[in-house]
């Protein structure tokens, strides 16, 4: 946007002299080789009829004139102002693959972030481009969450932003439908943290008046279905990831139960939706009061998914039921990662889990934090352990097990080696059980973390438990290293260990 | 509210300080300014330690590098196990949020569990005494009803005021309680928001805290790593400078030493030059003394040279000169020549043109005359062909006609003959003698055993045996008039035989001119002419020769008993013994191998005999012995050829020529020619015609078969015939008169019976007077 001829221009004379130098080398340019200085300014002069402003012309062709130090050199080339021109009017004409491509890089470095989306979407693919326009649009990018693509992370969290208010029965549905066609290619996951819910009043959700009645009537829940993902999840062809929470953010002191509820419509529609989309891989829908019923539902749409890998339905209302479910899901589908922390599960629910696990062969993780499935469930599951030859994560912190499931678990520790993480905390182990679990670790050489805090575990054994950790760490280590020198370090290692 | 908190706040330092007694007080401290200061004083302690050991020893620089890297990369390890357990330290400690945040809320589960139990138990107890309250109310509402009095009826309705009164006071304690309780709740769950927001900035705080902790301790430790890094490359570099310097050293007293050395060395290398160069110089001027005394020498030689030169110079011009004019001479003879030669040439090729082109005519000419030649032959051949067929058909003719007319004049004299005899013996009573002539006994037509020519024959025999082969033995036994048994394939194969050895015989230019022709008519021409030059001419000469190739085989084979050879003559030997020799050779084939040896003996002892031989004959025949050697020699060549493919021919015929070494033949031929010019010396160049049959004799025979009567026995036929006649004319008569005679009688019978059939009818008895007593019965 600089003018070349002009040293210091006022900013007044900016937006004119701005104008100058794109009509004028175009035609100027082949010209102007043999009297630049003459020309130019001839031209400058017929063109000043058409852009009306004649004193800002004169004073152009004055300047122009009298520069001594205006070269042909300092013209900008042909290209430029062409590029420039196509930048400019990228919006009703968007030429970029007909360019060559440096050409390409140019204009793409030029065009402006708030082109239309329907122009850029599907035409451009530079990854700069959507790296200003994230980097514009949100102070704090994670491109790294996205795939590593500005692009996808463009349109991943522009989508989530649009549901993020959509209002069921005020914003128009079309809104986010538009957008299909343009970011199906494009989007991979949708994180979404709130879905509101439809207004019932001309106030908004946050007004609080009517908080009493919100609380009561399971007459008002059908009026509090939340927007249906079906038309959408279906439009993404490349869908793999869905982070769901059916409730209000920033809610604080507006509070009201209805905000968070998570009706059987909604769960019905979620269901059918995770069932069609066959490309989906990861599956959360946490915080949501998900009940038994709602959870069974969604796990029977869930049975012989073809891709799906994690399953997160952490901080819900799941109970034995559900749990029971979830176990029916192990056996049936391809499951890597199971989330059922902060539920409801008891006893029942983690037998039939552990049975499930006793044969799984695709379970990595489970997590079961913050349930309470005492010591029958952490007994069976520990059962379940000896058989199963694929788990290598288990959270079971904060289940009030106690010195009986210790003493299973040290058991297993002594010959299982897939495991690498185990988390206990929040239990009753007890002195007794942690002496135990010490004796289980002096065996194991594969794990990898062992979580005994606020466990009742004495602080010697605790200690000793995680020296033991250390040298298997150490040992991991060499492994994955090299493993040829695997030994001649080891054995340096127990040496440093021995010395320390 | 407080003691999770604290708790999750204490935990990392009970963490830490539980970690601090094992890992030891002075590296592993919890002070990271005592942890720095002691690595340092460990560093400066092992820094003493390799450099006194790099003064002290030298040798083990290896060993000393592999420690240097053993030392950084403990450093390293060091370094990374601090970090780790930093790492987890500050992750524990953040995370000890959540799980004091866990087991309050596990807590806080437990104890509203309880309050709900309690709550629900309450409420129950609650409903129960209510219920009883209401039952109490109701009960007395009845009562109520029956009451007339509405004193009591009001006393009544009081009561019930109060006591439902009481009730909702009841009621509404309790609801007063709860939403006591849910206000606390509020509160609570305020508070819980509180707490919550504290916790979030609490463990917002720790992360903080830890990233920057976490930052600071890379940052030392990195420093500690590049710090120990430098220490390890500094101290590599004193060392290796000392090392350096120490060798630079070395080097340069050893430069030094080899300076002195140098120096001493070229003093010493002068000093040998001067010596030299002295000893040069005077030998060089003795040589140049003699040299000069030589170059004199040589220059008087020169002079004398330089005279002789001049000489020679001048001679040489005169020849030189006399040479040009010859040249010149020769120059112009040689144009000439060569006029002629052109000339030469152009007539040459003239005639070179004419002479091709006579060639070419004679060869078309000669292609052409061959051609018909070639034809002619074979209508010859053909027509030979049917000339002998029908000779030989002519002949049977004749034969047979001859065999009629004989047969017909032999059964007419054997007629004459038998009558001859009865007349003889009946009529003329003398005892009858049958005449005996020659041509009586003749049967078939007379021959005359006519002088072939041995051409002749042997163009027979060729034929016979081709047509032999053609028809394959359709008339064995129908050979002409081969005599003395020898089968006519004997006799070609011996024929074919000597036509193979004796080729000398024949003049180059017939062989040439024969090459085109049939084998057959080669052999025949071939044989024509080996006959002429060895004399043989007729049949019996031919034959002669073939006995006596079997003769000189039989001899051979009975090597001892038989005479020399050509005392032998052909004549002599028997066809039966011809034939018992054959079957010995039989015999003897087969033993063959075996007399080889006795072979060589005989054929010693023949050499012997043939010189006896030509010591006799030497005068007659010179040029024959010529020959003989030629001959010896050519055998002796083909001996080799032939052999192989002759002796499997042998055994399929029983009197095998080839029996007959090709070798031998040569010698059979020399004793055969010796032979054959004794008895005759002229020769006879007369030719008999071929197949002119005598027939002189045959009138004479046929005029002697009429003669078989002679005239004067005719005369006495006639004579007797005419006396004959006569008796025959009488007893003619006689004879009539016989049959009269007989006539007559029988006349006479006849009537006799007519007559005694009259008498002895019926009739006869009837008449009166019966006939029969009439007449008297002639009585017999």
């Amino acid at each position: 946007m600089q003018d070349p001829g002009t040293p210091a221009p006022p900013m007044s004379a900016l937006s004119h002299s701005s104008v100058a130098p794109q009509e004028r080398p175009s035609t100027v340019g082949p010209t102007a080789s043999t009297q630049p200085s003459k020309a130019s300014v001839t031209l400058v002069s017929t063109k000043s009829k058409k852009t009306g402003s004649l004193g800002n012309v004169h004073r152009m062709r004055r300047i122009i004139a009298e520069d001594a130090e205006w070269s042909l050199a300092i013209v900008p080339l042909l290209t430029e102002l062409c590029i420039q021109h196509i930048v400019k009017n990228f919006a009703k004409n968007p030429i970029l693959k007909q360019l060559l491509p440096e050409h390409q890089q140019k204009v793409l470095s030029h065009l402006s972030t708030d082109l239309p989306l329907e122009v850029t979407a599907n035409l451009i693919e530079d990854e700069n481009y959507w790296r200003r326009c994230c980097m514009q649009r949100w102070p704090v990018c994670h491109v790294a969450r996205h795939d590593g693509s500005w692009k996808h992370m463009f349109f991943e969290r522009h989508l989530e932003n649009l549901l993020k208010h959509f209002i069921p029965g005020t914003t128009d549905p079309a809104v986010i439908l538009n957008l299909v066609p343009l970011c199906k290619n494009y989007v991979r996951r949708i994180r979404m943290d709130q879905f509101l819910p439809p207004v019932r009043l001309p106030h908004t959700p946050r007004t609080g008046d009517q908080s009493d009645s919100g609380s009561e009537g399971d007459m008002d829940e059908p009026d509090t279905d939340h927007y249906q993902l079906g038309d959408l999840v279906a439009g993404l062809s490349y869908l793999e990831e869905l982070d769901l929470v059916y409730g209000v953010k920033d809610c604080g002191m507006n509070f009201e139960w209805n905000l968070f509820l998570f009706t059987f419509q909604d769960c019905q529609s979620l269901a059918a939706t995770i069932k069609a989309c066959h490309t989906l891989k990861v599956f959360r829908l946490t915080r949501s009061k998900v009940d038994d019923d709602k959870a069974r539902i969604l796990i029977r749409s869930l049975l012989d998914h073809p891709a799906l890998e994690e399953l997160d339905l952490s901080h819900n209302l799941i109970g034995d039921r559900g749990a029971r479910g979830a176990a029916k899901l192990l056996s049936h589908s391809r499951l890597r990662v199971l989330n059922l922390a902060n539920n409801q599960v008891r006893a029942p629910g983690a037998q039939s889990l552990a049975h499930a696990l006793a044969h799984n062969t695709n379970l990595i993780s489970l997590n079961l934090r913050l349930n309470c499935i005492e010591d029958e469930g952490g007994q069976a599951l520990a059962h379940a352990l000896q058989t199963n030859k694929c788990l290598t994560t288990l959270h079971l912190g904060g289940n009030e097990l106690s010195e009986p499931t210790a003493t299973l678990l040290s058991q297993v520790l002594a010959f299982n080696t897939t495991l690498t993480s185990i988390n206990l905390s929040c239990n009753h182990i007890g002195l007794d059980g942690g002496k135990q679990l010490l004796e289980g670790m002096t065996d194991n050489k594969t794990l990898l973390e062992f979580d005994l805090r606020l466990s009742d575990v004495a602080q010697e054994s605790e200690y000793l438990i995680g020296q033991a950790l250390c040298a298997n760490r150490e040992a991991a280590r060499q492994r994955a290293l090299n493993p040829s020198h695997f030994m001649s370090s080891m054995t340096a290692n127990v040496l440093e260990n021995s010395a320390g | 509210m407080n003691p999770p908190g604290s708790l999750g706040v204490l935990e990392p330092n009970v963490d830490e300080q539980s970690s601090t007694p094992i890992l030891g007080p002075s590296i592993h401290s919890d002070n990271p300014q005592e942890r720095i200061q002691a690595r340092r004083l460990r560093i400066a302690a092992r820094l003493e330690a390799r450099r006194r050991e790099a003064l002290g020893e030298y040798l083990d620089g290896k060993k000393e590098s592999e420690e240097d890297q053993s030392k950084s990369y403990k450093q390293k390890e060091e370094s990374r196990l601090k970090l780790a357990k930093l790492l987890l330290c500050g992750t524990e400690l953040v995370t000890n949020i959540q799980v004091a945040t866990d087991i309050r809320e596990t807590h806080r589960r437990a104890e509203e569990e309880e309050i709900k139990r309690q709550r629900v138990e309450k409420l129950e107890n609650e409903v129960k005494t209510s219920q009883d309250k209401f039952d109490e109310i109701t009960s007395k509402w009845e009562e109520g009803k029956q009451k007339r009095i509405p004193q009591e009826l009001w006393e009544m309705l009081n009561t019930q005021q109060l006591h439902c009164a009481g009730l909702i006071e009841d009621k509404n304690k309790l609801i007063s309680e709860l939403q006591q309780e849910l206000k606390s709740k509020d509160d609570q769950y305020v508070k819980d928001l509180k707490k919550q927001s504290d916790d979030i900035c609490l463990l917002l705080e720790r992360m903080e805290e830890q990233v920057k902790h976490v930052m600071k301790n890379f940052r030392q430790e990195l420093q500690l790593i590049e710090k120990a890094f430098e220490v390890e490359r500094q101290e590599l570099l004193t060392s290796n400078k000392k090392k350096w310097e120490r060798a630079l050293q070395a080097h340069n007293s050893k430069e030094l030493e080899y300076l002195m050395n140098r120096i001493k060395k070229v003093e010493d290398y002068e000093k040998e030059l001067n010596k030299q160069r002295i000893w040069d110089c005077e030998e060089y001027n003795m040589i140049k003394i003699k040299l000069e005394q030589d170059v004199q020498i040589l220059e008087q030689q020169l002079q004398a040279m330089k005279a002789t030169y001049q000489l020679n110079q001048e001679k040489l011009e005169y020849n030189f000169q006399v040479l040009k004019k010859r040249d010149e001479e020769s120059t112009v003879i040689k144009s000439q020549q060569k006029r002629k030669i052109n000339r030469l040439h152009d007539i040459l090729n003239n005639l070179r043109v004419k002479y091709a082109k006579q060639i070419k005519q004679f060869q078309e000419e000669n292609q052409s005359l061959t051609l018909d030649y070639k034809r002619l032959v074979m209508q010859f051949k053909e027509l030979q062909k049917a000339m002998r067929h029908f000779a030989l058909i002519d002949g049977e003719k004749f034969r047979d006609v001859w065999l009629m007319n004989e047969d017909e004049a032999k059964d007419l004299i054997d007629r004459v003959f038998a009558a001859d005899r009865i007349i003889h013996a009946q009529h003329l009573g003398l005892p009858w003698t049958a005449p005996d002539f020659w041509f009586l006994k003749n049967v078939g037509p007379i021959s005359q055993q006519q002088q072939k020519s041995a051409t002749q024959i042997v163009e027979e025999v060729l034929m016979q045996t081709e047509e032999e082969v053609e028809e394959t033995a359709s008339e064995p036994e129908s050979y002409l008039d081969l005599p003395k048994q020898v089968s006519a394939r004997t006799t070609k194969k011996i024929l074919m035989l000597l036509c193979d050895e004796s080729g000398f015989l024949i003049e180059s230019k017939l062989l040439s001119l024969l090459l085109p022709l049939e084998k057959s008519e080669r052999y025949l021409l071939k044989l024509d002419a080996i006959f002429s030059a060895l004399g043989i001419e007729s049949e019996d000469d031919l034959y002669k020769l073939v006995n006596f190739f079997l003769k000189y085989r039989a001899h051979r084979i009975l090597s001892v008993q038989v005479k020399p050879l050509q005392q032998a003559s052909v004549e002599q030997t028997s066809v039966a013994s011809d034939l018992e020799l054959e079957e010995q050779l039989e015999m003897e084939e087969e033993q063959e191998e075996s007399l080889e040896e006795e072979e060589e003996q005989e054929e010693g002892l023949e050499e012997e005999g043939e010189q006896e031989e030509d010591l006799e004959e030497e005068e007659q025949k010179e040029e024959e012995e010529e020959q003989e050697e030629d001959l010896v020699e050519e055998g002796v060549q083909e001996e080799s050829q032939v052999e192989e493919g002759e002796q499997q021919e042998e055994k399929k015929t029983l009197p095998s020529p080839w029996l007959i070494h090709p070798n031998d033949v040569l010698k059979i031929l020399e004793a055969f020619v010796m032979s054959l010019k004794k008895p005759r010396d002229p020769r006879p160049p007369v030719r008999v015609p071929k197949a002119t049959r005598n027939d002189s004799r045959d009138s004479e025979y046929w005029h002697a078969l009429t003669t078989v009567i002679s005239p004067t026995k005719q005369n006495l036929w006639d004579a007797l015939y005419s006396a004959l006649q006569k008796y025959h004319l009488v007893l003619t008569q006689r004879a009539k008169l016989l049959m009269e005679n007989e006539a007559l009688e029988q006349q006479n019978t006849e009537l006799q019976m007519l007559l005694q059939q009259y008498l002895d009818s019926k009739i006869n008895s009837q008449l009166r007077v019966p006939p029969t007593q009439v007449l008297r019965m002639p009585t017999k």
